[in-house]
């Protein structure tokens, strides 16, 4: 468990980060949120002591991080970064098996974990352990990133806009692997981000950041029900919150029993986000949609029309609790 | 440097490149062993002088003492130049860093010469000053291509190796020395080739080397002299320069290889 409690830090007069609390739980995925220079990735680099926090405390497991050694408490936690920062000099399997070897593993055991870990990422061995870093397309350096993070197994994984430097596409994809490496893995993750809808997907905590101080913090349904002020209602995008509040739901939750009347045409499945499913009405020019299981059997229904009657869900149904 | 790392790495593997320093090193070593056999070609510049071909000393033993100046000189620079370019880049040591670069260029900016005639009425005659002057002179492009490549490893991937958690010892020597190599290469290259050349000066102040028949060609009127030592000196500038030359390509194809 990470918590922070009162923390800032200054960099000579200039402050930073001001007063920032709060808490990861284990196996929690937390994201922090704003937009460039609020403090957020200082926050981050302040846990593994990459900066030193000026007053307040950061306490790991109850215990606080100035009591370990610098050294021996970031071999601890994962960390991946934008630029990847791989070693260009050396080989796939180099890279990923960095923290173990600093660790002084056998080299057998280092072997085999980092072929673990490539399979884990999806990166054939055959194919990559002995490719160089310039040699990737910058998703699959993006996964040595993750994988030497994740190479001496911690507990903790910080993760400082791992995403913002790809394409749409990749980028997608790879937010999908993370959230399926992360109910697998269940780590204590604290991601930074600035893309408000990779948070909304990803995290089951946000911190929305500004100018050094968390602005508010809670669940994204939370956020998205009640944003504390104009900046973070603008933050979650202003009138289309609607929309991304749709994002975060399924279809199968929003679903009506089939209706003796003719079934729609247009078909969704149940695991869709209610916002794809609102999509595909606006595309197809339908108001109903017939929903089908993965076998493509139709289970239930969804009309536009009961989706507006249906009560405010001020206690929605959070995805995650 | 701007040598592109591919063709580089492939120009490495041709043996035609490889055999470059020997094809230098032979003629060097024929030039020393057989400069006799030449008295037709060096008549040619001086048809009326007696003796053609300098004779005073063995030039096998002249490339010898040579060699060895230059050697001494380029491990004290070799040592001296990593060291503090290596402790101005740490963070003890950055205060210093402007003041440790002005120092090694003016190094440079001081002609050899002058450091001859002012090392030798503390020094005396002999080696020590042609060494004291080539230390100072091959100082700075190793202090500057130290500095430069060091400073040039990437920002994020320093930040990443300390967040993974190694040692300011295991960064320097496993990141941030080998990404550096090439360009440190490349001054310890440009110094020592100099060197090599300014090494004749010291045949002014009594340190017998390859610019002994230069000297004494000038100072007699024998151009034939200048010529065979002009010709040594240059044959092993091209030699040694050649020699690191396939060094600084091996070490720039480690570090960008091959597809597999």
């Amino acid at each position: 468990m990470i918590e922070l409690s009162h923390v800032t830090k200054r960099f000579g007069d200039e402050m930073a980060v001001d007063d920032v609390s709060f808490k990861v739980a284990k196996g929690e995925f937390c994201a922090l949120v704003g937009t460039s220079g609020c403090g957020k990735s200082t926050t981050l680099r302040m846990i593994n002591r990459l900066l030193e926090h000026s007053e307040g405390e950061i306490l790991l497991d109850g215990q606080p991080i100035r009591d370990f050694d610098a050294v021996q408490l970031r071999r601890r936690i994962g960390y991946v970064i934008q630029s990847t920062g791989l070693f260009p000099h050396w080989t796939v399997a180099r890279n990923i098996g960095l923290v173990p070897r600093l660790l002084k593993w056998p080299s057998t055991k280092v072997h085999s974990r980092v072929e673990q870990l490539m399979h884990l990422l999806g990166l054939p061995v055959g194919e990559f352990a002995h490719k160089f870093p310039h040699q990737l397309s910058g998703g699959q350096a993006q996964r040595v990133g993750v994988a030497r993070a994740l190479a001496a197994d911690p507990d903790i994984l910080l993760m400082d806009e791992p995403f913002g430097a790809l394409d749409p596409i990749t980028r997608e994809k790879l937010q999908e692997e993370l959230r399926a490496l992360q109910s697998r893995l269940h780590k204590t993750i604290v991601f930074v981000t600035h893309d408000i809808d990779e948070a909304l997907q990803l995290a089951n905590h946000l911190v929305v950041m500004r100018a050094g101080r968390v602005v508010q913090q809670g669940t994204p349904l939370e956020l998205l029900h009640h944003p504390a002020d104009k900046f973070v209602e603008s933050m979650l995008g202003g009138v289309e919150r609607g929309l991304k509040q749709a994002g975060l739901t399924r279809v199968a939750d929003h679903m009506l029993p089939l209706s003796p009347t003719l079934p729609a045409q247009s078909r969704v499945p149940s695991s869709m986000s209610l916002r794809q499913a609102l999509s595909v009405m606006l595309r197809d020019h339908t108001e109903r949609l017939t929903v089908v299981d993965p076998h493509d059997m139709p289970v239930g229904e969804l009309s536009m029309r009961k989706l507006i009657r249906e009560p405010k869900a001020d206690q929605g149904h959070d995805r995650e609790h | 440097m701007t040598v592109n790392t591919r063709a580089a790495t492939q120009a490495s593997r041709s043996p035609w490149q490889i055999g470059i320093p020997l094809v230098w090193l032979l003629l060097l070593w024929l030039a020393v062993t057989g400069m006799a056999q030449l008295e037709g070609f060096f008549r040619l510049f001086e048809p009326d002088v007696r003796s053609v071909i300098y004779s005073r000393v063995d030039f096998s033993l002249l490339l010898g003492r040579h060699l060895f100046v230059v050697a001494i000189a380029a491990l004290v620079t070799i040592t001296l130049g990593l060291a503090s370019g290596i402790a101005v880049t740490r963070k003890k040591g950055r205060d210093f860093l402007p003041l440790v670069s002005q120092l090694a260029s003016m190094g440079q900016t001081f002609p050899p010469v002058a450091v001859l005639a002012l090392a030798v009425p503390v020094l005396g005659f002999g080696t020590l000053p042609i060494i004291v002057a080539l230390m100072l002179y091959g100082l700075l492009p190793i202090v500057r291509n130290t500095l430069t490549g060091l400073q040039e490893v990437d920002v994020g991937i320093k930040e990443a190796a300390r967040a993974m958690g190694m040692t300011s010892g295991q960064i320097l020597r496993q990141v941030e020395l080998p990404m550096a190599a090439p360009v440190i290469m490349a001054g310890i290259r440009t110094s020592v080739t100099i060197n090599i050349a300014t090494a004749a000066l010291g045949a002014t102040v009594g340190a017998s080397n390859l610019g002994d028949p230069i000297i004494a060609g000038i100072v007699n009127g024998n151009t034939a002299y200048v010529v065979q030592g002009a010709l040594l000196i240059g044959l092993l500038a091209l030699s040694v320069d050649s020699t690191f030359e396939q060094v600084q390509r091996r070490l720039k194809a480690d570090e960008s290889p091959r597809n597999k």
